[in-house]
């Protein structure tokens, strides 16, 4: 059978060239490269399959659904902010915004020079050429681009703040703004609807609702993974599953994951874990006279990269489910129910904060991963500079006054008042950031002491151990993550199958 | 413990004019369903911020009674303060049940009918099992 669901009793084995933990944007993209050559592929993904008519449509149902511990994961520092990923088969690229953005070329020199990384950009522009192909990148139609995109546009047209029309893996989008939920419409080119089928046509296999819990050695040699199956509802455990690899192990279970499953194994060197990184983000509404009715449109439309090489930030425009972006709404009572009657007049717009703190991620009760991670100062004036820029874009496109949702200032401001939120306070703690591209914690290097993988993604040390995923990268690189991740991982398995 | 949830999340978000207010927006059904498939630490996030919300009225209308034998006005009043208080853990902590009285509003099909969005249809809940 190519697909093993959760399974209650009894003993599972099952055995194939590769195991490939993790089925989201890494694991898949070097799933179906391993399933291109003849290799016989075997998933382990922790989260059940759900189809596009599984998915939930309201927030609460994608918590409980989709997101990987209820959403609850938190960083533990100075703040206590979210960090969203998801647990199904497709991983985070089923809940994600599907923006598809190229490596920037300076990453290549920045890994070069401080991780001696070298030899990848071509092949990682080859394959991002490939994956825009495969996964019908494209422009999001003007039809389907929605009020607060379309406002985004008339600020950028009116204040120069360097935008575009985003990019995304999504064939023929209508708009609907659910991307969050997962795409119902089956546009966006989640790797559940794509990858992961193509590598069960090509022979492979599948066991879902599977968290590995450990990696199977002989001598250094890694030989598959073991773990239990536990139900998607009622969180039982069920039966034992072994998954046995004749070449090689592929992890690929996430930022958050991958370095807690490597420890749990057995491989406590202290960069496993070590160099997590990200690009927090935030949002500002701006409140406009005309109602924007924000949850039409497509998600992400407009994206600017203009500000990211000196001030470290990306700019987009984003709408969350009215019941989350509400919750963002200072207060409680009839104060606060009295802002809620305005939402249709509220245009949410983020940024992205290309941040140089670093922090970690280890194993804590249950194999859940602990995160620890805070902001020093000067990214927290850079994350503070970023609403302030998202105000002025606001203002730009007509907006009445912003709420810039930093505790301990006035709730709104007017175009006059930038200045109170330009010098508010830098305590972490007064802000709302919500972490959801993810770097490090496995990361790639020439120097074992600093690095847990070679520049090719193989486990120091160890003889057919991989990553593919995001927790491979070294540092956070100032635009989306995705279509790198992807290339990254189809470069690890090209180098497990001899591929230069 | 799941009637104070309620209440509190109730004085979190009250009717005002027109607008229905939690109570009217399914909480009942939300709260025992979110009882039922949450993880333990969800639920016993969400009572510890509704604990929270109940014994802090001391610190925002400096009243020492729960928020529950609170006048209503007094009450509204603390709803908005602790929702917003400078004590950064009691904020967060009430975050969630804030967070949660959204969902649950937020996803009312007469309250989305008011802000011109398509309800919900029931969350499927399925998964493949071949
Ligand atoms: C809301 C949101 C929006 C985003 N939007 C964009 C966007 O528009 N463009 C973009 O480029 N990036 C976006 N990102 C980021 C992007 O989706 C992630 O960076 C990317 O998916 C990470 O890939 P990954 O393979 O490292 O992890 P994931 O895609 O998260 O995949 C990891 C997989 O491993 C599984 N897993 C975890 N533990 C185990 C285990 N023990 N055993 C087996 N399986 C396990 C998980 O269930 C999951 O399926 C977004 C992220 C979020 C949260
Ligand atoms: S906006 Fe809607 S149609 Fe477009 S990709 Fe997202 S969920 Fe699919």
């Amino acid at each position: 059978m190519s697909h093993v669901p959760f399974q209650e009793r009894g003993d599972v084995a099952v055995e194939a060239d590769y195991v490939v933990v993790g089925t989201g944007a890494g694991g898949a993209a070097a799933a179906v490269t391993l399933a291109r050559s003849g290799a016989s592929v075997l998933m382990v993904e922790a989260g059940p399959w759900r189809d596009p008519h599984d998915y939930a449509w309201s927030t609460y149902g994608a918590m409980r659904d989709m997101m990987d511990d209820w959403g609850a994961t938190i960083t533990m520092g100075r703040a206590l902010w979210p960090v969203v990923q998801a647990r199904l088969v497709g991983g985070t690229t089923v809940i994600n915004s599907a923006i598809c953005v190229r490596t920037p070329e300076d990453i290549f020199g920045e890994w070069a020079r401080n991780h001696g990384i070298t030899g990848i950009q071509e092949r990682v522009w080859r394959f991002q050429d490939q994956l825009e192909d495969e996964l019908c990148v494209a422009e999001t139609a003007p039809a389907a681009m929605g009020r607060s995109n379309e406002l985004a546009l008339k600020a950028d047209a009116a204040g120069n703040f360097g935008g575009h029309v985003i990019k995304r893996y999504a064939k023929g989008c209508i708009g609907s703004g659910q991307c969050l939920q997962g795409c119902r419409e089956m546009k966006k080119q989640s790797t559940n609807l794509n990858y992961v089928p193509e590598v069960l046509r090509r022979g492979g296999q599948i066991l879902s609702s599977a968290p590995a819990e450990r990696i199977l050695f002989e001598g250094r040699r890694a030989v598959g993974v073991t773990g239990r199956f536990v139900h998607p509802q009622t969180r039982a455990k069920g039966a034992k599953f072994t998954a046995r690899a004749r070449k090689g192990v592929f992890v690929a279970a996430s930022v958050t994951h991958s370095p807690v499953l490597l420890r749990r194994s057995g491989l406590t060197h202290a960069a496993v874990g070590a160099g997590f990184r990200a690009h927090p983000g935030t949002g500002v509404f701006g409140i406009y006279d005309e109602p924007v009715d924000q949850n039409f449109g497509v998600t992400q439309g407009w994206a600017s990269t203009k500000y990211r090489e000196d001030a470290g930030l990306k700019l987009e425009t984003l709408s969350i489910p009215m019941e989350m972006a509400i919750s963002r709404l200072a207060g409680g009572g009839r104060a606060f129910m009295e802002r809620v009657v305005g939402y249709r007049h509220i245009a949410m717009w983020v940024h992205a904060l290309r941040a140089r703190s670093v922090g970690t991620v280890g194993a804590g009760w249950g194999g859940k991963p602990v995160i620890r991670y805070s902001f020093d100062e000067y990214d927290m004036a850079r994350f503070r500079a970023g609403l302030v820029k998202m105000s002025e874009m606001h203002f730009a496109a007509g907006a009445r006054v912003v709420i810039p949702g930093v505790h301990g200032i006035p709730y709104s401001l007017g175009p006059t008042e930038l200045d109170v939120l330009a010098n508010a306070p830098l305590d972490p703690k007064r802000y709302v950031a919500i972490l959801s591209h993810l770097f490090g914690g496995c990361m790639m290097g020439t120097d074992p002491t600093r690095s847990v993988c070679d520049t090719r993604g193989k486990v120091h040390g160890h003889e057919g151990l991989y990553v593919a995923d995001a927790s491979l990268m070294p540092d956070n690189i100032g635009v989306n993550p995705q279509h790198t991740i992807m290339a990254l991982a189809m470069i690890v398995a090209e180098g497990a199958l001899g591929i230069a | 413990m799941t009637w104070l949830v309620r209440s509190t999340m109730c004085d979190m978000m009250p009717a005002v004019g027109d607008q229905p207010g939690l109570a009217d927006a399914g909480v009942d059904t939300f709260l025992a369903t979110v009882r039922r498939e949450s993880p333990m630490l969800v639920w016993a996030g969400l009572v510890l911020g509704a604990v929270i919300f109940a014994v802090t009225p001391v610190i925002t209308v400096y009243v020492p009674l729960p928020s529950f034998l609170l006048p209503a006005g007094l009450r509204d009043t603390h709803a908005n303060r602790i929702c917003s208080t400078r004590f950064y853990l009691l904020r967060q902590a009430v975050f969630l049940l804030k967070m949660y009285a959204c969902m649950c509003w937020g996803q009312d099909a007469a309250v989305r009918r008011r802000f011109n969005i398509a309800a919900y249809p029931a969350d499927p809940g399925t998964f493949r099992t071949t």
